[in-house]
């Protein structure tokens, strides 16, 4: 598993831009506010742990289900409580979108 | 963890901590559990950072707090893993709810689970038990604890509707709830094992369901009923299904197992006892109970006081966290004299608490106590002798007292 968060690629030629260009940062910003959404709106930073901000699995399943419609990738269920903070969460997003 | 307790020594209860995952693996939680008995039968820990709770130990007073929801709430959470963190299932999980919802479901999902309804099981019982027993026969080391794990998969799998290729991934995401921390079960952090753990036994129960709905068939099972189940006037919520359904595989799987191995381990320490039984068989339900006393698998169940309420000699303050230690209420010389000795025509054993009390006295308990009788029927009448083949290895974990491993050889009869 990559440890640096990456810049995905800018589209510099005339191709259709499916969405906005990303950064991993507001990738980690996206996904942060997520986990707020989806933890009664409590406040979450890109790198809070996910059981210290009152994560659980209930919230979990939400989570993964929310990503999976946003970014279309499905997280595997250890790999999500195993990255435990937004930026780790978006790494692996994108390493889906890499894959895909 | 031990079940025959070292002697008595002298333990400062002031410091004594009663959450150290040490003092169940290597440790010996009957002796403070005697001296809280004894000496602060109200017991109060505050935990590193904060978190505190009151613990009740003597026979009575746990049966108080377990059995009255009006004093003693449910509905904040009742696995002293999450004390401080209040269930965000409550009210929907069947444990985690108060009476007169609890009672609507407890009855509904129940009725599938009596004595008279679990015994026209008996035969395929027999036969998933007598199937576990054959690789003892051969003579070589079993490992009892190990493999026991997977019994209640092979005696349940097929009437909870649990198809056999999921039965070892089940069995291990609901040890990893019960020991997120053990060598055997951890995934990264506890935390993390306990949501992994949780989450996929959620979607599994989920997915289960969809596709039975999907396919439109039915199989009499007991996740089926708990799909068709109506409580009051309307059917379970799929919220409620995934929850109970996860709660019903929890139930099921990591508690027998410990039952088995502890009570076995005990009829090996005293050989007596085993040619008892063996003689007459009349004597195994109540070796069953014993057993239960004896091992009591379910360490402990907690629960939140709704006011300020006078237990044990002191006072739990409204809200405060309380924990009934069912371990502890087994051993109560004043209910169960000697109560540090093993034997199985022991009278009153049947006033064992191993399955709780009061309205959350477990569901599965008529078909735990056929499957035990049956399995002890069937141990009895093909071995001979057992002997221990090794050290065995204690279960991490607060809650569940259990063991990973008891190597042992059994010759057959």
């Amino acid at each position: 598993m990559e440890s640096t968060p990456r810049v995905s690629h800018q589209n510099g030629g005339g191709g259709t831009i499916a969405e906005p260009p990303v950064t991993a940062d507001s990738l980690a910003r996206a996904v942060a506010d997520v986990w707020s959404e989806c933890l009664g709106g409590r406040e979450v930073a890109p790198e809070d742990d996910f059981f210290a901000v009152g994560g659980s699995s209930l919230s979990g399943i939400k989570i993964i289900d929310r990503l999976a419609e946003d970014y279309g990738v499905r997280l595997s269920v250890r790999a999500f409580y195993l990255a435990q903070t937004p930026t780790r969460v978006a790494e692996l997003i994108e390493q889906g979108r890499a894959a895909a | 963890m031990r079940l025959t307790p070292g002697p008595d020594r002298d333990i400062d209860l002031d410091t004594v901590n009663l959450f150290d995952l040490d003092l169940y693996t290597a440790g010996d939680p009957h002796t403070v559990w005697n001296a809280m008995r004894a000496k602060a039968p109200l017991h109060h820990q505050v935990l590193p950072g904060g978190r505190e709770f009151w613990s009740v130990t003597r026979y009575e007073d746990v049966c108080r707090v377990l059995g009255d929801h009006r004093e003693f709430t449910s509905e904040r959470g009742t696995v002293p893993t999450h004390l401080g963190t209040d269930d965000v299932a409550a009210g929907k999980l069947l444990t985690s709810t108060d009476p007169p919802r609890h009672t609507q479901v407890r009855r509904a999902i129940g009725a599938k689970l009596t004595a008279r309804a679990v015994a026209t099981w008996q035969d395929r019982i027999r036969q998933a038990i007598v199937g576990f027993l054959e690789p003892a026969l051969d003579g070589e080391v079993f490992d009892l604890a190990e493999r026991a794990l997977l019994l209640p998969a092979m005696i349940t799998g097929p009437l909870l509707g649990i198809p056999e290729k999921d039965w070892a991934e089940l069995v291990q995401l609901t040890a990893m709830v019960t020991a997120p921390s053990d060598r055997h079960f951890c995934h990264g952090s506890e935390d993390a094992t306990l949501a992994i753990a949780h989450h996929e036994l959620l979607s599994y129960v989920t997915e289960w369901v969809k596709q039975r709905r999907a396919s439109g068939e039915a199989d009499g099972s007991v996740l089926d009923h708990l799909v068709n189940a109506t409580a009051g006037d309307a059917p379970l919520t799929d919220e409620e299904i995934a929850l109970d359904g996860y709660s019903i595989l929890l139930g099921a799987n990591v508690t027998t197992p410990h039952t088995v191995s502890g009570t076995v381990q005990a009829l090996i320490e005293h050989p007596e006892q085993f040619a008892r039984a063996q003689a007459d068989e009349s004597l195994i339900p109540n070796l069953v109970e014993e057993g239960l006393r004896w091992t009591s698998a379910a360490t402990n169940f907690m629960r939140y006081a709704v006011d300020d309420i006078e237990i044990g000699g002191g006072t739990i303050p409204a809200r405060g966290a309380v924990v009934a230690w069912i371990g502890s209420a087994n051993r109560d010389e004043l209910q169960f004299p000697d109560p540090h000795v093993f034997d199985i025509a022991r009278n009153g054993a049947k006033r064992q608490v191993a399955f709780g009390f009061g309205p959350h006295f477990c569901i599965g308990a008529p078909l735990a106590r056929m499957s035990l009788r049956i399995y002890f029927e069937e141990l009895l009448r093909r071995f001979s002798s057992l002997e221990f083949a090794g050290e065995p290895e204690h279960l991490r974990s607060f809650f569940i007292a259990g063991m990973t491993h008891l190597p042992i050889v059994a010759r057959k009869r």
